[in-house]
C-alpha cells in the first residue's frame, strides 16, 4: 500500500529495483546459507529450490498479468533441458549454442501455443497447456532414439565457462543463486514500469485496458513468451547441473507442483512466489518417511490456500493489523479531503492550464470538418436488428449527444466506435480514415477516449496509477528498458509521472494521488475515468452515461468540467438519459429508437419532434 | 495396408467415443451451472471405476448393486466438493473456483494412490467375453453394453431436461441465475445437482471403460482430458455438441492409432483438442461468444 510512495521517490534510480533493501536482506541470506550448512544435501535442495524459483518467477509474471494459469510449465522445463542435451551431446554443440538453441525452441513453442488459445475468452489455457504438456510427456518417452525414452539421458556436460567448470553443488549454488537474483530483480523492476502497469490492468479489465490504447493480446502472448522461457532457463541449468534426465521429471505433476507454489505464496506477487516455492520445496524433506502421501498433501494444501486465503499466504500475513501501521498513517495524509465541488470555481480558472492540448485543434476553424462520421452503420445480433443504417457526424469542440429508450442501441454505436463491435454495413470514419477492422487498442491510440456506463477504474491501483494508464500509449519504452530501467526509461516514467500528477490537480485529486481507488467517492471516480480518457489527447470523447448514479449537485459539478471539453476542441459523443444535462450541454441531439435514427437537430428541435415525444410517452392513436 | 480393419477401428472408436460423450457431458453440465471448467471430472471417472471394484471384489456384492452403489457414491462426492470447497471459497473469481477443482483432482488422485495402491484393476466383462462379429469386427458383449447403456443415459438426460420441471429449473438457472433465483428457484440446490449428475455420469463411464481397459488411480486424468477435448471439439457448454464431439473424437483417435500409429494413441486427442482452439475456438456446434464488460 505505500509502495506508491516509495516508488515516487526511486523513480530515478537506474538499473535497481525499486525494493534494492529487500532483495540485499535475501542476498545476504543467500550468501549465509553455504557458511553455516556445509552439508552437500542441504546444497542440493537450495539448488532444486532456484530451479523451482525460476519457473514459479515466470509463471508468476503470467498470472499476474494475465489472470490466466499455465498447467504446461514443466514441458517448457524439459524442452529446455532436453533440447539443450541433445545439442550438446548428440550434436557436440558448444554450450552457449545449445544454450540459445533450446531458450529460441522454447521460446517458439511458447508463441505458438499462446497466439491462438489467449485470444479466447474463458480458461482455455489451463487445459490446452495441460494437453500441451501431456503431449510432450508423450514425446519425450516415446521417441526414445532421440530423448533416450524412459531410461532417461545421460552424459550431458556439466556448465563451464572457459576453463571454469561447475562440477560441485557449492559452484552451482552460487551460480544459479546469482541468476535467480539476477532475474528476480530484472521481474520487478518490469513490473514496476509502464508495461507492467499495462499487464497488471490487463489482467483486471481488459477491454478497458484496451480502450485506454493498451495491446492486450500481444503483451499476453509476449509474457506467456517470457514465462515459457523463464522455465527453459531453469531446465537448461538443471540439465547441465544433473547431467542425467528423465521424462518422469517433466509430467504434469511437476506442473501442479509449480502452480501450488504460485498460489500458496500468493499469485501475482513475486516474494509471495519465492516464499512459497522455499516452503513447498523444504516439505517434502520434512515428510521423508511419507512419500506416498505428497500426492494428496499437495491437493490439500492447494486447494485449502484457495479456499481459505486466495490471494496467498504472504499477501494475506502481509494485510494483518501488525503490519498496517504505515498504511494508516498514508490515510491520514490523504484524509484532508478536497471536495471537487467546493473548489469548482478555483477549477474553472485553472482547467486545462496543465492539460495537454489536442494536436492544436482550433475550436472554430475545425468545427467545419466532422472528426467522426458513421456512415449508414447497421448492425444485428441474431434476429435482433440492434442498429438500422445508422449515420451521424461530430465536429471537434462539438458536443452530440445520443438519445433514446433503453435498448435503442446508443451503447452499441459507442462500442462500434471503439471497435468492440464490428457492424454488418457501414463504415465509420475518424478524420476520414475507416476505423472498421482495428482492434480496439489501435482505435484508442488514435485518439478515441471513452468512458464506461459503469465507471471502471482500477481497484488495484491508486489513483495516480489510474491516471498514469492513460498515458500508456505516451511512452515507448519496451520490455528490454523496462526489465533493465535504463536511464531513458526512468526518465519517461518520471515525465508520464509529472504529466499524470498535473492530470489529476486538472480535477482536484491531486491532494488524493497516492490513496487507494475505494477511497474516492463515486463523482471521483467518473472525474478519475474522464481525466484517464483525457490522458489519450483524444480527438473525440464517447461518454456513456456520465451523470448515472450522480445526485443533482454532484452530476451539475461534472457537467461543468463537460463543458470544457468543448472549450479544448474535442469532439464528444454523450450518451446519457438525463434530459437536463443533454439541454444543457448538447450541441446536436440525435435520436434513436429501435437501432433506427428516428430525430436530429438541436435540443429544442429534437424536443418539439412528434416522433420523438411519441418514442418517449407513446403515441395518441 | 492395415484398411481391412478399419470397420473394426470404427467400433473400438465408438466405444471409447461414448464413454468421452458421457464424461464430456459432465463437464458441459458443470459449465453450464456455474461457469467453471471441472478439473476434477476425470477423477469421478476414476472413483466411480474403483469405488465398483472394491465393492464387487472385496464386499462381495454382486456387480449390478456395486455399480448403482458406486454410482451414487460418486454422485455424493460430487455434491460434497460442490458444498464443501467450491461454495465456501471466499473468492469468487472464476479462475480460483477452477484452481480448486485442480486441487480436489490432485488430492483425489493422492487418496486412489493411497487406498488402492499403485496397480492397475479391473472389472468382469458384462455378458462374457465371446465377441458377435458384424460386417467383419468384433464386437464384445461389453460394447453392446456401453453403447446401449450410453444411449440410455442421453435419452433420459434429454427427457430430463425438456420434459421436466426440474429439467427446466435447471436450464433456466444456467441461462440467466439471477432471473431464476427471482422466479424462486433455488439456483444453489442446482448447483449442487449439476455436480452430482456430473459425478454420476463421470462413475457411469469408469464403471463401463474399466472391462475394457482396466483402470488405476491415474487413469482418470488422460480419460478426463480426453472428455474435456471431445467437450471442445463439439463446442464448449453445448449438450449435443459434447455427444457429438465425444464420439467424432473416440473415432479420430482410433483410427490414428491404427493407421497411423498407436503409440502416439494418447497425443492424437490433444493435437484435435489444440487444432480445435487453433481453429474453431467455438468448436464444431458452438456459437462464438461476444466479449462482454
Amino acid at each position: 500500500m505505500n509502495s506508491n510512495q516509495e516508488h515516487a521517490d526511486t523513480t530515478h534510480l537506474v538499473l535497481i529495483p525499486s525494493q534494492w533493501r529487500a532483495l540485499l536482506v535475501l542476498a545476504a541470506v543467500l550468501i549465509g546459507i553455504p557458511l553455516t550448512l556445509q552439508n552437500d544435501y542441504f546444497l542440493l535442495l537450495f539448488n532444486v529450490m532456484a530451479l523451482n524459483g525460476l519457473v514459479v518467477l515466470g509463471l508468476n509474471l503470467l498470472i499476474g498479468s494475465t489472470g490466466q494459469v499455465s498447467l504446461g510449465h514443466a514441458a517448457f522445463f524439459g524442452i529446455g533441458a532436453y533440447l539443450s542435451a541433445i545439442a550438446s551431446v548428440t550434436w557436440q554443440w558448444p554450450l552457449l549454442y545449445s544454450f540459445i538453441f533450446s531458450l529460441a525452441s522454447v521460446g517458439l513453442v511458447g508463441c505458438l501455443l499462446a497466439l491462438p488459445t489467449l485470444r479466447l475468452e474463458g480458461h482455455y489455457l489451463v487445459m490446452a497447456t495441460l494437453g500441451f504438456n501431456i503431449i510432450v510427456s508423450i514425446l519425450l518417452n516415446q521417441m526414445d532414439d532421440v530423448t533416450g525414452g524412459p531410461s532417461g539421458f545421460p552424459g550431458i556436460p556439466q556448465l563451464s565457462i572457459g576453463s571454469f567448470t561447475i562440477d560441485s553443488d557449492l559452484k552451482f549454488y552460487m551460480f544459479i543463486w546469482s541468476l535467480f537474483l539476477i532475474l528476480f530483480a530484472l521481474t520487478l523492476n518490469l513490473t514496476d514500469s509502464r508495461l507492467g502497469r499495462a499487464l497488471k490492468a490487463i489482467h483486471e479489465k481488459e477491454l478497458t485496458a484496451e480502450a485506454m490504447g493498451i495491446p492486450s493480446h500481444r503483451y499476453k502472448v509476449a509474457v506467456f513468451v517470457l514465462s515459457a522461457v523463464y522455465a527453459g532457463v531453469a531446465g537448461f541449468c538443471y540439465a547441465h547441473y544433473v547431467t542425467f534426465i528423465s521424462p518422469k521429471t517433466f509430467d504434469i505433476f511437476y506442473s501442479v507442483q509449480v502452480v501450488t507454489m504460485v498460489v500458496v505464496g500468493g499469485m501475482g506477487s513475486l516474494w509471495g512466489g519465492l516464499a512459497g516455492t522455499v516452503l513447498l520445496t523444504s516439505l517434502p524433506e520434512m515428510l521423508h518417511q511419507f512419500e506416498d502421501w505428497y500426492v494428496l498433501i499437495y491437493g490439500l494444501i492447494l486447494m485449502g490456500v484457495l479456499v481459505f486465503s486466495p490471494q496467498g499466504l504472504v499477501p494475506a500475513i502481509a494485510s494483518l493489523p501488525l503490519f498496517q501501521r504505515k498504511t494508516s498513517g498514508d490515510k491520514k495524509d490523504t484524509g484532508r479531503e478536497t471536495e471537487p465541488g467546493r473548489a469548482k470555481d478555483q477549477a474553472r480558472h485553472r482547467i486545462w492550464t496543465h492539460a495537454q492540448t489536442t494536436s492544436g485543434n482550433r475550436p472554430d476553424a475545425a468545427r467545419a470538418m466532422p472528426v467522426l462520421q458513421l456512415q449508414s452503420v447497421s448492425l444485428s445480433f441474431g434476429g435482433l436488428q440492434a442498429l438500422n443504417e445508422v449515420s451521424m457526424n461530430l465536429s471537434a469542440g462539438e458536443i452530440v449527444a445520443l438519445i433514446g429508450p433503453n435498448g435503442a442501441g446508443k451503447t452499441t454505436v459507442l462500442n462500434i466506435i471503439s471497435g468492440l463491435l464490428k457492424p454488418d454495413r457501414g463504415d465509420v470514419l475518424l478524420k476520414g480514415k475507416s476505423l472498421l477492422g482495428s482492434a480496439p487498442h489501435r482505435i484508442a491510440a488514435l485518439g478515441v477516449g471513452r468512458t464506461f456506463q459503469t465507471v471502471q477504474v482500477y481497484q488495484a491501483f491508486s489513483v495516480l496509477e489510474n491516471a498514469l494508464l492513460g498515458y500508456h500509449t505516451r511512452g515507448g519504452a519496451g520490455f528490454v528498458s523496462a526489465y533493465c530501467h535504463l536511464a531513458g526509461e526512468r526518465k519517461e516514467e518520471a515525465h508520464l509521472r509529472e504529466l499524470a500528477l498535473r492530470l489529476l490537480d486538472d480535477f482536484n485529486l491531486a491532494p488524493k494521488a497516492n490513496a487507494p481507488i475505494q477511497q474516492l467517492s463515486l463523482l471521483e471516480q467518473k472525474l478519475l475515468e474522464l481525466a484517464r480518457a483525457l490522458a489519450l489527447s483524444p480527438g473525440i470523447l464517447l461518454l456513456d452515461e456520465p451523470v448515472g448514479g450522480l445526485n443533482p449537485r454532484e452530476s451539475a459539478i461534472l457537467v461543468d468540467y463537460l463543458q470544457h471539453l468543448r472549450e479544448r476542441g474535442i469532439g464528444t459523443l454523450l450518451v446519457e438519459h438525463d434530459m437536463n444535462v443533454v439541454m444543457r450541454l448538447a450541441d446536436r441531439v440525435v435520436v434513436l429508437q429501435h437501432g433506427s435514427r428516428i430525430a436530429a437537430g438541436s435540443p429544442q428541435e429534437v424536443q418539439r419532434d412528434a416522433k420523438v415525444i411519441a418514442a418517449y410517452l407513446g403515441a395518441k392513436k | 495396408m492395415s484398411g481391412h480393419l478399419i470397420p473394426q477401428f470404427l467400433v473400438s472408436g465408438i466405444t471409447n467415443g461414448s464413454i468421452y460423450a458421457l464424461i464430456a457431458l459432465g463437464f458441459c453440465l458443470i459449465q453450464n451451472a456455474t461457469g467453471i471448467v471441472n478439473f476434477a471430472q476425470g477423477d469421478f471417472v476414476m472413483l466411480g471405476a474403483m469405488i465398483a471394484i472394491s465393492l464387487y471384489q472385496a464386499a462381495n456384492l454382486p456387480l449390478p448393486a456395486a455399480f448403482v452403489i458406486a454410482i451414487f457414491a460418486v454422485a455424493l462426492i460430487g455434491v460434497a466438493l460442490q458444498q464443501g470447497p467450491i461454495r465456501h471459497s471466499r473468492n469468487r473469481d472464476i479462475l480460483t473456483l477452477v484452481m480448486i477443482t485442480v486441487g480436489a483432482s490432485i488430492t483425489f488422485h493422492g487418496a486412489g494412490m493411497l487406498i488402492w495402491g499403485k496397480n492397475v484393476r479391473t472389472l468382469p466383462a458384462l455378458g462374457g467375453d465371446t465377441p458377435v462379429f458384424i460386417l467383419g469386427a468384433a464386437i464384445l458383449p461389453q460394447t453392446l453394453w456401453i453403447l446401449s447403456l450410453s444411449l440410455i443415459v442421453l435419452g433420459s438426460l434429454h427427457l430430463f431436461f425438456h420434459r421436466t420441471l426440474l429439467g427446466k429449473a435447471v436450464r433456466a438457472a444456467a441461462d440467466n441465475p439471477f432471473g431464476a433465483v427471482l422466479i424462486g428457484i433455488s439456483v444453489r440446490n442446482l448447483v449442487a445437482l449439476g455436480f452430482g449428475l456430473s459425478g454420476a455420469l463421470g462413475a457411469l463411464a469408469g464403471i463401463l471403460i474399466t472391462p475394457i481397459t482396466s483402470m488405476s488411480y491415474e487413469g482418470g486424468l488422460m480419460l478426463g482430458l480426453k472428455g474435456f477435448a471431445g467437450a471442445i471439439l463439439g463446442g464448449y457448454g453445448s449438450t449435443l455438441g459434447a455427444v457429438a464431439g465425444g464420439l467424432l473424437l473416440g473415432i479420430l483417435e482410433s483410427l490414428g492409432a491404427g493407421l497411423i500409429s498407436s503409440a502416439y494413441k494418447d497425443a492424437i486427442a490433444f493435437v484435435v483438442l489444440l487444432g480445435i482452439l487453433f481453429l474453431r475456438p467455438a468448436g464444431l456446434f458452438g456459437s462464438v461468444q461476444v466479449r462482454r464488460l
